[in-house]
């Protein structure tokens, strides 16, 4: 999505599709119907070449895409799934009853709540992760790194499994560490306020891997002779954190951002697995509270209007992002 | 170049043309006679899907036409392919149908109506029959019930002082506070606090307390005083302190009923085996019991039925696998398979299910259990009692004011 947005205004600009820039000086004007014609066969074949992904994505995206749109306007409830012709449409009024529905205020909140706490922790500590290990570790290195990126790979379910125990207040691990030292802990997962912060360390420890191998990659192609100027100049650590590796992170940190936040806001695994949405709707986000409502009860019409209110939600913040975090120095 | 781009394309193509082509399949609807030569599409849940073709040859055996082709499908994902078959036109012939999802499939209008001069009201539990009928119309025959009853550690109870197992709602109580105060275990009694299917605890206190989902007519009753009663009863365990009011999706209560930190608590016939084969130490200091009473003992039928669907060509056979599923010969077969109780009364006086001792307190509690209604928005309707149930054990809310809030979210889901 970043890309499409630099690159479209330049092409806009020069006026014409770029691959005729190269040829234009080579061929004069006598040969041009045969280069349309030998045009004409690439795009021939280039269509023919896309077919497969075209059928596909029009199969199984683009369709059920349109589809949900033009659901999220009608009434569409169990007795259509045999008998679609019966679906009426109700205009905007899915959208309208959405803005009345407490719970999905509720989900919406329990939502940002999510993405706001959970994305700053994962991106930063995600960079802590990869400067360390991209400098102060040498041995174990890849040992770091895998045990990282494991909890990114795993499946959620053995992960949910793990953070049971992890949490339960019988005989848990955090409670049987604290019960050492004569302490007690409280029920996370089964306190109204305690069940959401639990949800947002166990996603935060699933997904720091995700920017720790980005931030790597964009670490070490930050050139040694910038470093070595600025620590000639006399930076200290800090000063070259702050002055040289950030702002030079400033790509991958635009990428990174974008993504993890796209895939906070529609978060759904965790809250699924873990609690169900409850106790008393508190980790109830927007996706989970779309699944009951399309899946469990079968209100598509509702659901995909939810859909659709989440996806404006998902591309604004989206476009903000790209607006304030894009690289200034160009 | 644009030669073999071609046949690329159309080697290409040709998958796509393929699935527009699957996507618009033939539906005729001829009827295959039973005698005919054929295949019959079983889908089956669960346990049943894995143990059912066994039966399947049997059958085959009687009727060399027919063979059947059973498919399993997991418990966690039955609704949806249910659904979504329906949706493509591609259900089986025969499927296993829960006591829950009965509602929306009559409502999806894919079920066909069983003929009631083969399969008789008689020989079956009454409520599992119930919940099979929408408008006297009968959409499927009870395959196995399942009912719950009241498990409690009979040796921590002696412990607790109790002599017999408790019959009333008092002595249940009384129980509870019993094994907190003399046998030491950190509760009473283990009852779901909220979270999905916390309803199926509930039930049986209403029932018992007089109370019901809905009236005659279909509307809902979860204000009437009995349900208030059902709720204060159910909600007082949790103040009390006398049940966890911690709610984890997943949670087994064989752990703490092993362990004796809650020794008490209400579920289906499934819970004999788990004990049993989890938990074998505890042998002989356990016991399955009826409910205990309020207005009466009163159990809710759950289980499974089999049903046909409109669409099927080969209903006349699908007929024939049906009544061989549901003699009682076959239905005491299949409990020695598979452990699930028989729907069909009649295979209850073979031996093998009149000698076991343990089933007595099921035999007993599903002659009067009543039932859960057949309910297109069944789903909706539960939830908003697992809400209700939350809001009491951890909100702290009051049961009346519960009650009225319950009526309200359920009326328009029973209209």
């Amino acid at each position: 999505m970043a890309r499409t947005t630099s690159v479209s205004p330049d092409d806009a600009s020069s006026g014409q599709p770029p691959e005729i820039d190269d040829a234009a000086t080579a061929t004069g004007p006598p040969r041009r119907r045969g280069r349309r014609a030998r045009l004409g066969t690439q795009h021939l074949a280039g269509w023919l070449f896309s077919t497969p992904f075209l059928a596909l994505f029009g199969t199984f995206m683009a369709f059920p895409i349109v589809a949900s749109l033009v659901m999220s306007f009608t009434d569409f409830g169990l007795r259509n799934v045999t008998d679609p012709l019966s679906t009426e449409f109700v205009g905007l009024e899915n959208y309208t009853e959405l803005f009345g529905d407490e719970t999905f205020r509720r989900a919406l909140f329990n939502t940002a709540y999510f993405v706001v706490v959970g994305v700053p922790l994962t991106i930063g500590l995600g960079l802590v992760a990869a400067v360390l290990l991209n400098s102060s570790i040498d041995r174990f290195r890849t040992f770091f790194r895998v045990g990282f990126y494991t909890p990114v790979v795993t499946s959620i379910v053995a992960v949910a499994v793990v953070w049971r125990f992890v949490l339960d207040p019988g005989d848990g691990l955090i409670s049987g560490v604290a019960a050492e030292f004569g302490w007690t802990t409280p029920d996370f997962l089964s306190s109204s306020t305690l069940a959401m912060p639990s949800l947002i360390a166990m996603a935060v420890w699933r997904n720091l891997g995700f920017p720790m191998v980005l931030f790597l990659a964009g670490l070490q192609s930050i050139p040694s002779e910038v470093r070595e100027a600025s620590r000639i100049d006399g930076a200290g650590a800090v000063q070259e954190f702050r002055k040289i590796t950030v702002p030079l992170l400033r790509p991958t940190m635009l990428y990174v951002a974008v993504i993890t936040t796209i895939g906070y806001l529609n978060v759904f695994e965790e809250p699924f697995v873990m609690t169900g949405g409850g106790p008393a709707d508190s980790t109830l986000t927007t996706s989970l509270y779309m699944y009951r409502e399309g899946f469990d009860f079968f209100h598509m019409g509702y659901a995909s209007a939810m859909a659709y209110t989440l996806f404006v939600i998902v591309l604004a913040i989206t476009l903000l992002q790209l607006r304030f975090l894009r690289d200034k120095t160009t | 170049m644009s030669g073999s781009a071609r046949t690329f394309a159309i080697v290409c193509a040709l998958p796509a043309l393929a699935l527009v082509l699957t996507a618009c399949g033939s539906d005729s609807s001829d009827e295959v006679a039973a005698d005919d030569e054929q295949t019959l599409t079983v889908w089956a849940m669960g346990e049943e899907g894995q143990r059912l073709q066994e039966v399947a040859d049997e059958f085959n055996e009687e009727f060399p036409n027919v063979t059947i082709d059973v498919t399993p499908v997991g418990w966690d994902q039955a609704h949806q392919k249910l659904v979504a078959a329906a949706a493509g036109g591609e259900l089986p012939d025969v499927a296993q149908m829960g006591s829950t999802m009965m509602g929306e499939f009559i409502e999806l209008d894919v079920l066909e109506p069983i003929d009631t001069s083969t399969f008789s009201q008689d020989d079956f539990f009454p409520a599992a029959w119930e919940n099979n009928v929408v408008d006297d119309e009968v959409y499927a025959v009870p395959w196995y019930v399942d009912t719950r009853v009241l498990y409690y550690r009979t040796d921590l109870a002696d412990e607790a002082g109790a002599t017999h197992p408790p019959a009333t709602w008092d002595e249940l109580k009384e129980l509870a506070v019993a094994y907190q105060e003399q046998a030491g275990t950190q509760y009473g009694i283990s009852l779901p606090a909220g979270g999905e299917g916390a309803w199926q605890s509930l039930l049986p206190f209403l029932y018992s307390a007089g109370g019901s989902l809905v009236d005659d007519d279909g509307n809902a009753t979860l204000d009437t005083p009995e349900a208030t009663k059902a709720l204060e009863e159910y909600a007082s365990y949790f103040d009390e302190g006398l049940s966890n009011t911690s709610v984890q999706p997943g949670q087994t209560v064989e752990q703490d009923f092993g362990s004796g930190d809650a020794p008490m608590f209400i579920s289906g016939p499934w819970m004999v085996n788990n004990i049993s084969e989890a938990l074998p130490e505890l042998d002989g200091k356990w016991a399955a019991v009826p409910l205990p009473a309020d207005e009466a003992s009163v159990s809710w039928v759950g289980g499974a039925s089999l049903v046909t669907f409109t669409d099927s060509q080969h209903k006349a056979a699908a007929q024939e696998f049906i009544s061989f599923l549901t003699s009682p010969e076959k239905q005491a077969d299949w409990y020695e398979v598979s452990r699930s109780l028989p729907a069909n009364m009649a295979a209850w006086d073979d031996p093998r299910l009149a000698e076991d001792p343990q089933l007595n307190a099921f035999e007993e509690q599903l002659s009067t259990a009543g039932d859960v209604p057949a309910m297109s928005q069944w789903n909706e309707f539960a939830h908003e009692l697992d809400v209700a149930i939350e809001q009491m054990a951890n909100g702290g809310a009051d049961p009346t004011t519960t009650a009225s809030e319950l009526q309200a979210a359920a009326e328009p889901l029973t209209e």
